[in-house]
């Protein structure tokens, strides 16, 4: 259908227009999977890059998830009818990369004229997207996890904010429970494979593949069923079974328990920022992920999306699209959308430059993201994931995790089996295909 | 219907033979018998050449080729291959994708979870299904409005139905969680796996009473009322009258909702377990068709997929099977 009443407005604009001496702007497409305030946001990127100029109109196109804008964009690339751009989330990235259908955002800048150094992008962005320093896609919307607290509970429960390690949080959900400040001391948010596992063993530098995490070869094998993340899921299992931390489950989103008040904390993404001040009516706040006493806290890790470029366009399309890029590497472009989406800044000057306004000043927990990504330096533990399969070993993962907090096997147990799991998606990654990076 | 016709047509139907059951809907829709147009009926009829009924057949035929032939062949390719979600490597395997899926203990569990599923919900709408067109068949008022109201959810989207259903019992926010909560059953489909089965044995179950209940109504209508009525006048009770003289005769209905249950609860249940459960928690829910879409869809997993699809395509055509040559045999369809 869509190609036909894209022909049928076609047809209507070239009636309207045809007459008209002026040349028709170049136009691409760009499918996104921001939805809500935040889909309203990357509308009004688009326009102001479409009224900065009049050679280019990017069009933008909201196609639901993540996971779905893959599957259409997969397709759509398999029907030769693929847009220019797609946002696909960090986790797809080797599926990207190796897929044969993309351009590399570094050689299309190259080309276009508008060269872009990989260097002025934070490094866990750099790191996560860039192959030997080159950029594979655009970094747009970046986020990594923080712990959004509700003040009011805290206070009632005689406390002033939330520990900065476990062992000092813990005790604190326990007592917001106890004296029944709350029913729900915190909620396992969605995503809680990224937040509470992957950047837990960031944050605290122990090893959750080998290889770097995957950066060093597909020949990657998981490790996280020894050591400290054994223990973080073992306290997991016990905050859900003792009723501290509860499970927001199908019909609501975990962030939605958060702000009604229900639940007085949540570690969830930085973009969540949106919501919290769209909803929440109560003194909030945030904090930096609680890490294990005893260590010297390493950076976290992205999550979020970026722009993929295609392949199977015409050069007049490539030039718009790195004219979009180039838009959107600009720091005023990007301070804005870090201050009206609650992603954080992609390039250091728009750090810089929102700092420099007192932004942070009057909206300190949005500093938070930003500060945790940066500090220290990476380690080899804390640069990032390259996991091929992704999406099937997410799915294993969390299946195995969630069959612990159900009580269907022992921690331990369930590890192994996530490990293994995702072990043999890993093997058949890399036989599928062997050679590659 | 009516007595006093019934009793007219007493001597007739007992001497006839004319007890053999009708297609039930038909009896909803026509008034009177057909008996004698059936003689010369569809199966005299016949072209004289193959035009015409070419282009007949061909619109079904091309929908058929669109979306069930192509697509079944695909996936019996996909089925022994290993491929990337966008199709730049491609390699045959084999029957690896084949091994690995009966090797994985989550598959069978899925298997079981299916199992177990299908069968709940076959008994539990069939039974209340039955219960419902027997009440409904002994009410005399406003009969008519009983069964527009229970065949409503019928016409609602399934995804609408899960939805909803997953907000009613969620145990945080949902009114029925709270009432369950508050009569202290610790009610929780997010931490226990078996209430999440309950809610989308319930949730598919709601969604498919209407079309047992409908088959049933039409069932009980075509019972010849004159035995009904003999065994009224020797002193049989409505619930007698049901259990000896009803259901025994609508036994090729209900086989044949048995076997139209079965067929819903293993392939049509997709949007009804995303919408309620999504397979969670911990895979507790994930029915073998919806483990297809999780595999092929979320995960990108195209290989396992397809080996799936084909073999719940295996699966339909068994119970296609079965439903041919046992049960159609004891349903007359003669109009």
């Amino acid at each position: 259908m869509r190609p036909f009443y894209g022909a049928l407005a076609c047809a209507g604009a070239m009636l309207l227009t045809g007459l008209s001496p002026v040349q028709a702007a170049t136009e691409i497409e760009f499918w996104h999977a921001m939805s809500g305030a935040l889909g309203e946001r990357v509308e009004e990127l688009v326009k102001k890059f479409n009224d900065s100029q009049k050679e280019y109109v990017v069009k933008a196109i909201g196609k639901g998830t993540y996971d779905e804008v893959l599957n259409g964009t997969i397709a759509a690339y398999r029907a030769k009818r693929q847009p220019e751009i797609v946002q696909s989330n960090e986790r797809s990235f080797l599926t990207m990369v190796n897929s044969g259908a993309i351009v590399s955002t570094t050689e299309l800048m190259a080309e276009q004229g508008h060269p872009i150094d990989a260097s002025k992008f934070i490094a866990p962005v750099v790191s996560y997207y860039a192959i030997d320093g080159k950029l594979q896609a655009m970094p747009f919307n970046s986020s990594t996890p923080i712990l959004f607290y509700n003040r009011d509970h805290f206070k009632a429960a005689g406390f002033d904010k939330p520990g900065t390690t476990w062992q000092e949080l813990e005790p604190q959900l326990d007592a917001i429970k106890a004296k029944g400040v709350s029913k729900c001391a915190m909620v396992l948010p969605g995503d809680y494979e990224w937040s509470f596992l992957e950047n837990y063993s960031a944050v605290n530098d122990i090893p959750y593949a080998t290889k770097r995490n995957g950066m060093d070869g597909l020949d990657t094998s998981f490790v996280f069923n020894k050591g400290k993340l054994v223990g973080q899921v073992e306290r997991m299992k016990r905050l859900v079974s003792s009723g501290v931390m509860q499970l927001a489950g199908q019909g609501i989103i975990p962030i939605q328990l958060f702000t009604s008040g229900e639940c007085s904390t949540i570690i969830a993404s930085t973009a969540s920022h949106a919501a919290v001040v769209a909803a929440a009516k109560f003194d909030w706040s945030a904090a930096e992920l609680p890490y294990e006493q005893g260590v010297t806290p390493k950076n976290s890790v992205i999550g979020g999306a970026a722009l993929w470029t295609l392949k199977g366009h015409t050069p007049e399309k490539y030039k718009a699209v790195a004219a979009f890029y180039d838009f959107l590497a600009k720091t005023d472009t990007q301070v804005w959308w870090h201050q009206a989406t609650g992603y954080v800044p992609v390039t250091t000057a728009a750090y810089e430059a929102a700092k420099a306004q007192g932004y942070y000043q009057k909206n300190p927990t949005r500093e938070i993201a930003v500060v945790q990504l940066m500090r220290g330096t990476p380690s080899d533990n804390s640069l990032g994931f390259r996991i091929g399969n992704s999406n099937q070993i997410n799915v294993a993962i969390m299946e195995e995790v969630s069959g612990a907090f159900l009580g269907k096997k022992p921690v331990q147990q369930a590890l192994d089996d996530a490990v293994a799991r995702g072990n043999e998606a890993l093997r058949r990654y890399e036989q599928l295909n062997a050679g590659k990076k | 219907m009516p007595a006093r016709n019934s009793t007219a047509a007493l001597p007739v139907a007992a001497g006839g033979g004319g007890l053999r059951l009708r297609w039930p809907l038909r009896r909803l829709f026509v008034k009177g018998t057909g008996d004698a147009q059936s003689e010369s009926g569809l199966k005299r009829a016949h072209f004289r050449e193959w035009r015409l009924p070419f282009w007949l057949l061909a619109p079904q035929l091309f929908i058929l080729l669109l979306f069930f032939f192509i697509p079944s062949i695909r996936a019996l390719i996909q089925a022994f291959q290993l491929t990337d979600p966008f199709g730049a490597t491609i390699q045959w395997v084999g029957f690896q994708n084949f091994e690995r899926l009966f090797r994985s203990s989550v598959y069978w569990s899925s298997a079981q979870v299916t199992l177990i599923f299908t069968i709940a919900q076959n008994v539990l709408t069939l039974s209340l299904a039955l219960l419902l067109a027997f009440a409904s068949n002994h009410i005399l008022r406003g009969r008519g409005a009983y069964r527009t109201v229970l065949l409503l959810p019928y016409a609602i989207a399934p995804a609408i139905a899960g939805i909803m259903l997953a907000f009613l019992f969620n145990p945080r926010v949902g009114p029925v969680a709270h009432i369950l909560q508050g009569l202290g059953f610790d009610w929780d489909p997010n931490r226990n796996s078996w209430h999440a089965l309950v809610l989308i044995v319930m949730a598919a179950s709601w969604k498919h009473i209407c079309y047992n209940y409908i088959f049933l109504v039409a069932a009980l209508m075509s019972v010849p009322q004159s035995i009904l009525e003999s065994a009224y006048l020797d002193g049989a009770g409505p619930i007698q009258r049901f259990l000896r003289i009803s259901l025994p005769m609508i036994t090729p209905t209900l086989f044949f909702l048995i076997v139209i249950n079965f067929v819903y609860g293993l392939f049509e249940t997709f949007a009804i377990v995303d919408a309620t459960t999504r397979g969670g928690p911990a895979g507790a829910t994930s029915i073998l068709v919806y483990k297809v879409y999780l595999d092929g869809f979320v995960t990108l997993d195209l290989g396992s997929s397809a080996a799936q699809s084909v073999v719940l395509m295996v699966l339909a055509l068994l119970l296609t099977f079965a439903q041919f040559r046992f049960v159609e045999r004891r349903v007359n369809y003669s109009v």
